[in-house]
């Protein structure tokens, strides 16, 4: 590659190549409760990412020499659709599907109160349908939506978020373009934000110890706004309906307080025209 | 002031007796499930507002009975396991398909339960709704029970693993307000609200 030819990844405004900032992640959209017949259930964009989760359980595993009479297990299976690349994947799992699911799997029983359900497991099924790099952090954030969805107790929602290095700058989420530069440095990262508990962290790549330090900081901020994210699709479920309530219940006080004002009109008239009879 | 919370939300920093559904951590109680919490009672608790059903013992549940064994017969009582019903001192026949009530007898650390006192219900319809709003539906002294059965004059018995049968009367109303129910649970005044909408939905 010829020097012209070379990309600029973050210009001189600090914008990258889709015009994000350096400590921007791409849009996300959380809406949870999403499939009937499961017991949680999570829809997620992430930029281009798109990833649906149900969870099913807890119930009896199966087989059932997997089953630990002392805690729940909990069995991640990441799926990747055979539409979700530009060129077909094979929808056999494969070697990643397999890692990807171990990893978050336990990333998530970091996060269940596992002992309250002994001799049980919890399915948590994450397929994505479309990708664009950050597919993991996208299925575990939406993971744990789903299971908090499903009602089973857990200690923290668990958000995950890439940071990562390209031309020697920290940045935020990287696409696939970004994750496809020459010198590039692609690190995972998931977190349950109340007590800083890294539940996943992966890397590929180099880092120095003060640019860890630095991507470590990113993270925890990226972090700390993509959970608001998560609570606010948990609690709209609810909201809605209560919001209506009380819009509800603001037009009947206003008609209550428009009544009662014609009524204080009225009596005030009254109170006039007894005063005027009393002069005559 | 009741409000929503999530699971490691924080409930209250305030030195409290702590309930249902939260958790301790570095002496603040945090809540454990999606759920409702009342700051100004005097235990921290959260009520749930999603969940399944844990047994617990002398619950009375509605059951399906799924198969004959040598002595007795499974029910699927909507929980981890099917449960064992024994044929000793039972008076009715059943079979594969029936409806029962039982209550629930005994249950284990691995929340496996027994269940006995089996009362078999004949026809009707099984609905299913999330267990923790079970209270919502029988409401205060079974106020709610009471105004569902007088709108649709139907017979309903509602089990606490969220299983409600039901037989006679307009059962297909009693499905719109049991899903009402279901949607506006957390929401004051809904015994009044499921009466308007009885009545105006008999018209």
């Amino acid at each position: 590659m010829t020097k012209e030819e070379k990309k600029i990844y973050v210009n001189k405004k600090g914008l990258r190549l889709d015009g994000r900032k350096v400590d921007e992640t791409r849009p996300i959209k959380i809406k949870a409760g999403v499939l009937e017949n499961a017991k949680g259930s999570c829809y997620l964009e992430w930029g281009q990412n798109k990833v649906l989760v149900s969870v099913h359980g807890p119930n009896e595993v199966l087989p059932k020499h997997m089953s630990n009479p002392l805690r729940a297990i909990v069995k991640f299976n990441y799926r990747m659709a055979a539409f979700s690349v530009p060129d077909r994947k094979n929808p056999r799992p494969g070697r990643r599907d397999i890692e990807i699911s171990k990893v978050c799997g336990e990333a998530l029983e970091k996060a269940i109160f596992l002992e309250k359900y002994p001799n049980s497991q919890i399915e948590v099924w994450a397929q994505i349908l479309d990708s664009n790099a950050g597919s993991r952090a996208a299925a575990l954030t939406a993971a744990s939506v789903a299971l908090a969805d499903a009602g089973i107790p857990m200690k923290d929602l668990v958000t995950a978020v890439a940071v990562g290095r390209i031309d020697g700058k920290i940045v935020l989420d990287l696409n696939k373009e970004e994750e496809d530069a020459p010198d590039a440095v692609d690190m995972p990262i998931a977190l349950m934000s109340n007590s800083k508990e890294i539940v996943l962290l992966q890397m590929d790549g180099l880092f120095s110890k003060k640019e860890w330090e630095e991507a470590f900081e990113l993270a925890a901020k990226g972090i700390e706004e993509i959970k608001k994210l998560q609570v606010k699709a948990l609690k709209e479920q609810f909201e809605k309906t209560l919001a209506q309530e009380l819009a509800e219940e603001k037009k009947t006080e206003t008609k209550k307080e428009e009544t009662s004002k014609k009524e204080e009109k009225d009596s005030k008239k009254d109170s006039e025209k007894e005063v005027k009879t009393e002069v005559h | 002031m009741k409000k929503i919370v999530v699971p490691g939300e924080l409930v209250t920093e305030q030195r409290k007796r702590s309930g249902e559904h939260v958790y301790t951590f570095n002496g603040k109680i945090y809540s454990d499930v999606v759920g409702m919490t009342d700051n100004e009672s005097t235990t921290a608790s959260v009520v749930p507002l999603k969940g399944f059903y844990v047994p617990k013992q002398d619950d009375i549940v509605v059951g399906l009975i799924v198969s004959e064994l040598f002595s007795g017969f499974l029910v699927d009582i909507n929980s981890f396991y099917f449960s064992f019903l024994s044929k000793e001192r039972l008076r009715e026949p059943l079979k594969r398909g029936s409806i029962v009530s039982v209550r629930i007898s005994r249950v284990n650390e691995l929340n496996e339960a027994d269940v006995s006192d089996a009362r078999v219900f004949y026809g009707g319809e099984i609905f299913s709704i999330l267990p923790v709003k079970v209270p919502r539906v029988i409401g205060k002294n079974a106020s709610m029970l009471e105004t569902l059965r007088r709108g649709t004059n139907s017979n309903i018995v509602v089990g606490r693993n969220g299983w409600v049968w039901a037989k006679g009367g307009n059962t297909s109303l009693l499905s719109n307000a049991l899903k009402r129910i279901e949607n506006e649970a957390h929401t004051p005044n809904l015994t009044n609200k499921i009466t308007e909408f009885l009545l105006k939905e008999k018209k």
